[in-house]
């Protein structure tokens, strides 16, 4: 081969070669191009998806927003109300609303007012946020719109930046002059008294209302109302207690005047009594005794006539003189001058020694007796002498009421810290009209056996005056032709 | 120690009595009688100068400085109303001076930035500096410019630390506090040398999302185009909202979806929060954004928050230690964001700071329009940066 083939052949090679090499080379561009396209691709799929997740993330945050503004919002509003709920005064609900509750619900700013209808304008009762110029500006602005403030609070309706509209003002006003681009409107109203309304503003460009906000503030205008009503009930409460305490008082100023009285009265009657008792007592022994020296005749023979004349007049003597002795003791017993000489005694020997004291009465008129004194309530803290006198009263008028044949009883029970007495008989009865007043002194049931028997009409007074020395107490249960039962109550002793 | 520190804190609301009862906590905390310098933060209720003429009257001629905040953290917690002082006491091998600059707006911030670094230079009889610390008005719209100037003075690779003030939350007005006056368009700050030590960290937590873009358009703090396109179109491609809705709702988003600038060798991109959509599609940045930037949008959630946080805390106590110091006081520059984004977790922030110091410590921070701290790599030479929505950290030894 010459030498020229052989470099024909030679570059033919290596135009092969190369452009084998070539068509690899722009493979291998045709492949990088198709990566960068691919890489590009994939970046713009990357930066959509960033797009995506920039939104995502947007929405994310604004909805996390909300929710930290209504969950801070809701604590506020829940320490607002807990301040508000223990308040009890009027003038002290708005006070709770101070500026970190209200920042914590979104807002730096708020008044209220409320209407006072009697001199039918608004009266301001809390600002905040406000100088005193803003405030007074705020006011005038309220003053001169009185009846759009008043239909706001008659349509009971939360207004705001976001909804307010044809009311008669509108939302630039309010902005201007109450210095806030978002604000909230609220009524206040409680059941009775007199209603307002709250404002609560911020000019804070990054705070947008939202309906969740006017539920909020309405919430706590709510509350507020509440607030109110329970203070002025509470007021209103206080001012009877205090009315009713202070005519309580009085009543019990003037019971204790007419007590008084009462009492000056009754020692007057009980000084007269013993007074003129006393007076009675001396001609009385003079003239009983005469009559008795007369009567043994030593002074001489007595005719028949005299003789009877002369019983009668030591028998009247008698009479009188018992009655002097029983009203000296009432007003002795009622002055004081008397005090109970209280010992532990046995009732049943007391009321025994009783019955057989009275046994001729007894026999004579055939009455049975019965004494149920148990053992466990005999014993009685009582002046022995005085409660004597007691059973010798009731058990002598019940004889004396008993027909002939009838049963008188004795019985005591325990109730509380006394022993209760009754003693019954079957006579007459009493009528109701009288069973307070056969304890009175002088007082006689008109019947047809006090019209026939003797009675001073003070013995029972005796009885009550003793048993209330004793500081029982003493009644009768009573019906007319079936007997009567008085019952009085003595002290126990003392464990 | 050569550096001692007090905190005390109140929240009563009588000026007065709040002024009193702080001063009174902070000194028992010190156990020193000689107080040189004091740093007070409060929130929005005690900007009154009779706050400050309390606070001055009872410290004496102690050097006080300060700042309005949205709320105030200490170690006993984050309150949205209140004060917290801070009382320090330097042993005679610390060297320190204070200065402050006013009317921003009509000098400029840079030249701002460039005569208040004069200021603190100018006592400072040539002695070693080691940090500045600065606060500035939280809203001024160049906060960067303002360190460019400091800078220019300083040195490019001078740590500087600081905070861009901030009110309750409204960015309408922010206040500084320097002896009893208070100022505003302002910045005032303190120049510290000598035997002290420092560590910071500086994080934010936010995650790049989508693809890289490139800011074609821009000057300063203000980005006209991204790739090609104006730069709010950016914003309106992600979130599919209109311009109105994102004006409207320019602050939320701001705070979740900021921009993050790609630095070469940093763990975090360089975060820039929107301040304004302008009618032509240009969006402001609370911090310059340079040409050719490569910028992504960013999202964070409360988790990588706190994570940032544990991150700022660790790496300010290992920077302190490299010192060879123990700290004595720990400062917070904490981002307003965070406190919106974190809401009633706010204070899982400054439990993570007492976890990594010790509970004993004594802290002491307020919330912030901005912060500005040094990036780490060496491209930047640990140059100070304006930042938003970090936690930074900083903690003094001595």
């Amino acid at each position: 081969m010459s030498t020229n083939a052989i470099f024909i052949l030679t570059l033919a090679i290596t135009t092969l070669i190369l452009a084998i090499m070539l068509n690899l080379k722009i493979n291998k561009v045709n492949n990088l191009q198709r990566a960068v396209d691919n890489l590009k691709r994939s970046l713009d799929e990357m930066d959509e998806q960033a797009k995506l997740i920039v939104r995502t993330d947007m929405e994310l945050n604004r909805t996390q927003e909300e929710l930290d503004k209504k969950i801070t919002g809701l604590y506020a509003l829940q320490r607002i109300s807990r301040a508000i709920s223990t308040t009890l005064q009027e003038n002290m609900v708005f006070k709770m609303l101070g500026p970190p509750y209200l920042e914590d619900l979104g807002f730096e700013k708020a008044v209220a007012f409320v209407w006072n209808e009697k001199e039918r304008k608004f009266i301001l009762n809390f600002s905040l946020g406000y100088s005193e110029d803003e405030t007074r500006a705020i006011k005038s602005f309220v003053d001169s719109h009185t009846q759009v403030y008043l239909g706001l609070i008659k349509k009971e309706e939360t207004v705001s930046s976001l909804s307010l509209e044809n009311t008669g003002i509108t939302k630039e006003e309010i902005r201007n002059v109450f210095k806030s681009i978002s604000f909230i409107l609220s009524p206040i109203l409680p059941k009775e008294g007199n209603r307002g309304f709250l404002f609560v503003g911020t000019d804070n460009t990054d705070i947008t209302i939202s309906a969740g906000d006017e539920e909020l503030i309405t919430i706590l205008t709510n509350q507020i109302g509440q607030a109110l009503e329970n203070a002025r009930l509470f007021e209103n409460t206080w001012r009877a207690h205090q009315a009713l305490e202070k005519k309580v008082e009085e009543r019990t100023q003037e019971l204790r005047r007419a007590l008084e009285e009462v009492r000056i009265i009754s020692k007057r009657k009980s000084d007269f009594i013993s007074a003129v008792s006393h007076e009675l007592r001396t001609p009385l022994t003079s003239i009983k005794g005469y009559a008795s020296i007369l009567l043994t005749g030593k002074l001489g023979q007595l005719t028949p006539e005299v003789q009877e004349r002369l019983d009668k007049i030591n028998r009247h003597s008698d009479e009188l003189t018992h009655l002097v002795n029983n009203l000296l003791d009432i007003s002795r017993i009622e002055s004081g001058k008397i005090t109970m000489r209280q010992e532990v005694h046995n009732l049943k020997e007391i009321a025994n020694s009783v019955l057989e004291l009275l046994s001729p009465q007894i026999s004579a008129k055939q009455i049975n007796t019965i004494c149920e004194i148990p053992e466990n309530c005999s014993m009685a803290y009582v002046d022995k002498e005085q409660i004597r006198r007691v059973f010798i009263n009731i058990i002598g008028n019940a004889i004396k009421f008993t027909p002939e044949g009838g049963t008188i009883s004795i019985r005591s029970e325990k109730t509380d810290s006394m022993i209760q007495v009754s003693i019954s008989d079957t006579g007459c009865g009493i009528p109701e009209e009288a069973k307070e007043a056969i304890f009175e002194e002088f007082y006689r049931v008109d019947n047809p056996i006090n019209q026939q028997v003797k009675g001073t009409g003070l013995g029972l007074s005796l009885v009550k005056n003793i048993i209330q020395a004793h500081a029982g107490k003493i009644w009768v249960e009573s019906k007319l032709g079936k007997g009567s039962t008085f019952i009085f109550t003595i002290p126990m002793p003392t464990q | 120690m050569s550096i001692k520190a007090g905190v005390g804190f109140s929240t009563e609301k009588d000026t007065l009595r709040a002024c009193t009862e702080a001063l009174q906590i902070a000194s028992i905390n010190l156990q020193k009688d000689k107080i040189d310098l004091a740093i007070i933060f409060t929130s929005l209720d005690f900007v009154y100068s009779k706050a400050l003429k309390t606070v001055k009257a009872l410290l004496g001629p102690t050097t006080v400085l300060g700042g309005s905040s949205a709320a105030i953290i200490c170690e006993n917690g984050v309150f949205r109303y209140g004060l917290v002082i801070v009382l320090m006491s330097f042993l005679k091998e610390i060297y320190y001076n204070t200065a402050y600059i006013q009317d921003i707006a009509s000098k400029g911030c840079l030249v701002a930035g460039k005569e208040l670094a004069k200021r603190l230079l100018s006592d400072f009889r040539g002695s070693r500096r080691d940090l500045g610390i600065i606060f500035s008005d939280g809203l001024i719209n160049e906060g960067s410019a303002l360190i460019y100037g400091l800078q220019e003075k300083f040195g490019r690779s001078f740590p500087i630390v600081g905070a861009s003030v901030s009110d309750n939350l409204l960015f309408q007005r922010t206040y500084l506090y320097y002896n009893e006056t208070i100022i505003t368009d302002a910045a005032l700050g303190m120049l510290l040398g000598g035997r002290l030590g420092f560590g910071y960290g500086v994080r934010h937590g936010w995650n790049p999302l989508g693809k890289p873009h490139i800011v074609t358009k821009s000057k300063g703090n203000v980005v006209f185009e991204i790739d090609g396109a104006p730069a709010v179109q950016l914003y309106q491609d992600y979130l599919g909202l209109t311009v109105q809705t994102l004006k409207k709702e320019l602050r939320r988003i701001s705070v979740l979806y900021p921009i993050g600038i790609y630095i070469s060798g940093e763990e975090e991109y360089l975060l820039r929060n929107l301040i304004a959509i302008k009618d032509d599609g240009a969006i402001i940045f609370q911090g310059d954004v340079p040409i050719q930037s490569q910028i992504r949008l960013m999202i964070g959630t409360k988790e990588s928050c706190l994570d940032a946080t544990r991150q700022a805390a660790e790496e300010a106590k290992t920077g302190l230690r490299g010192s060879g110091y123990n700290p004595s006081l720990v400062f917070i520059f904490d981002s307003v964001s965070r406190y919106v984004l974190l809401r009633n977790e706010t204070k899982k922030e400054l439990d993570i700071v007492k976890e990594t110091f010790g509970k004993d410590i004594p802290v002491i921070g307020l919330y912030t329009y901005g912060e500005q701290a040094p990036l780490k790599t060496m491209v930047y030479q640990g140059q100070t940066h304006f930042h938003n929505q970090t936690i930074t950290i900083l903690t003094l030894g001595g």
